[in-house]
């Protein structure tokens, strides 16, 4: 009873917080890999089976809507676990019917991914993932100064397209008022007052997505090209504007 | 959709999409600053699901009240409503107020006496005819109701068939109940149309003529009834019946007539026919 209580102040506690969620995560990893070997029946192998990706998210899940009247936790998280790799496995299904990569292709085992000749240039397609990834660490650090990271942002944003829409009419705004992203970038606060009154977008909208606007604002400020690359259906909005 | 990976997690990876959503999602081995497809996305918390549960309760709940309106619709209509009505009349007066199913929801007196007779009794939920038994054996041991007595039944029923069959009931059973005790005369009347379909004096009569179980009918007690017979005499045509078109000639009375005694049967106040000159 009493280590179901320490649990449960475990999942309260890596709710709010990102790195007590990894650390719970990692706590539980044997756990995990428990409930996905009994869905493979066999050991899951490391960096080699998504199964074992589908349920630590699926255990994330866990954490994020867990309640008392769910029961206990890790039955709760057990129950979401297989029903999570039942999902994935009904939709990989479907994709049966191709020919997976790794599929031995001639008699030397070489697998048919190698045979298949690459028009890609990896060293190209690696320099720019290190730079998108260098971009990405300046914008991390960017929005610790304004108290915000990224998994609190992927939770803080919106998720109908109403409210999503809203947001991208702020932006517009600021990109129109470069005043307003310079204050922004000084005082390391939203100009939530003057945002809602030049974008006519209700404060209380604002205020309830203010995590996600700080991330949204700071990719358009100068920098973060790659980014802004990426996004190409907010940038089809602003241009329209 | 093209998502880039922005964060990697043991758990999840934070991944955003081309329309600027920010998304948790499983660590498929990702690595940050890659662009990946089709990713496992992280279900949002159950808030719809819960809204969900919230509507399909809120339907569940509403169906199960219609659902009790109903029953307690037909139930009240069945059995607190007041469908039909007997008035029972001894000398007590007293009105039984019927559901459908003929079971007695209340009972009033509606005169002194009947008032007394119900001092004491509670009929609700009774059949009409325990009801109609128990009220007579209590008249009887009041002294409302002695040999040669009369109870009488009237129905207000909303239809003639329901007026039939309680009035059949309540003849047969009372009756039945009352064989070898007591000799009463029971009337069965329709309260509306104040016809006693059922005739009077049944019980007398049944009693009286076993065999004939089968009450008579107006009808058929019609020719029974005896006028007075007027005794026919072979009396000549009044002169209105024999009246001539023509002024009829002088008779020429002969000298020994029956008539000239001056009785002659008819009325001398004129309008005889004969002239007297």
């Amino acid at each position: 009873m009493n280590e179901e209580h320490v649990i449960i102040q475990q999942v309260y506690a890596a709710r709010e917080d990102a790195q007590a969620a990894d650390r719970f995560i990692r706590a539980y990893m044997p756990f995990i890999r428990a409930e996905t070997a009994r869905f493979l029946k066999r050991p899951p192998i490391e960096g080699h089976d998504d199964e074992l990706s589908i349920a630590m998210i699926a255990f994330h899940e866990a954490i994020c809507g867990y309640s008392h009247a769910r029961g206990t936790f890790l039955k709760y998280a057990s129950m979401l676990i297989r029903s999570r790799l039942i999902d994935y496995h009904r939709k990989e299904r479907r994709h049966r019917g191709g020919v997976s990569l790794d599929t031995p292709a001639g008699e030397e085992d070489t697998p048919l991914a190698h045979t298949l000749s690459d028009e890609k240039d990896y060293s190209e397609e690696m320099a720019v993932r290190e730079a998108t990834r260098e971009e990405i660490q300046e914008l991390t650090r960017q929005m610790e100064e304004f108290g915000v990271c990224l998994s609190d942002v992927a939770d803080n944003c919106p998720r109908q397209q109403r409210t999503l829409e809203a947001c991208r009419k702020v932006l517009r705004y600021a990109k129109e008022h470069e005043e307003l992203l310079e204050e922004m970038l000084q005082t390391k606060k939203l100009p939530l007052a003057k945002l809602s009154l030049g974008s006519s977008v209700e404060r209380k909208t604002l205020e309830r997505h203010r995590k996600y606007l700080v991330a949204l604002l700071l990719i358009y400020t100068n920098g973060y090209e790659i980014i802004r690359g990426h996004l190409t259906q907010v940038m089809k909005g602003v241009a329209a504007r | 959709m093209k998502y880039l990976v922005m964060e990697c997690h043991p758990g999840y990876a934070v991944l955003l999409d081309e329309e600027g959503r920010f998304l948790k999602a499983a660590n498929l081995h990702y690595e940050v600053g890659q662009t990946v497809q089709s990713p496992v996305l992280m279900r949002e918390k159950p808030y719809g699901r819960r809204r969900g549960r919230w509507i399909a309760s809120g339907i569940m709940a509403a169906a199960a009240a219609c659902l009790l309106l109903f029953f307690g619709v037909t139930y009240y209509q069945n059995n607190i409503l007041t469908y039909s009505s007997i008035y029972l009349t001894i000398n007590p007066e007293i009105q039984m107020d019927l559901n459908r199913k003929g079971m007695v929801v209340e009972l009033t007196g509606t005169n002194e006496d009947g008032k007394e007779l119900l001092e004491g009794y509670d009929g609700r939920g009774k059949d009409k005819i325990t009801v109609s038994d128990e009220l007579i054996d209590r008249a009887i041991e009041m002294g409302f109701l002695s040999e040669g007595g009369m109870v009488s039944f009237s129905i207000d029923s909303p239809d003639d068939a329901l007026y039939q069959e309680y009035g059949k009931e309540l003849m047969e059973n009372v009756t039945e109940y009352l064989d070898g005790r007591i000799i009463i005369t029971i009337e069965v009347e329709n309260y509306r149309t104040g016809d006693s379909g059922y005739g009077d004096s049944e019980y007398e009569y049944e009693r009286e003529q076993p065999e004939n179980l089968v009450p008579e009918t107006p009808a058929q007690r019609a020719p029974e009834v005896q006028t007075p017979e007027v005794p026919v005499q072979q009396t000549p045509e009044t002169p209105a019946q024999q009246a001539p078109a023509t002024p009829a000639p002088q008779p020429q009375a002969p000298a020994d007539s029956d008539y000239d005694d001056g009785d002659s049967g008819y009325d001398d106040g004129g309008g005889s026919g004969y002239d007297d000159d």
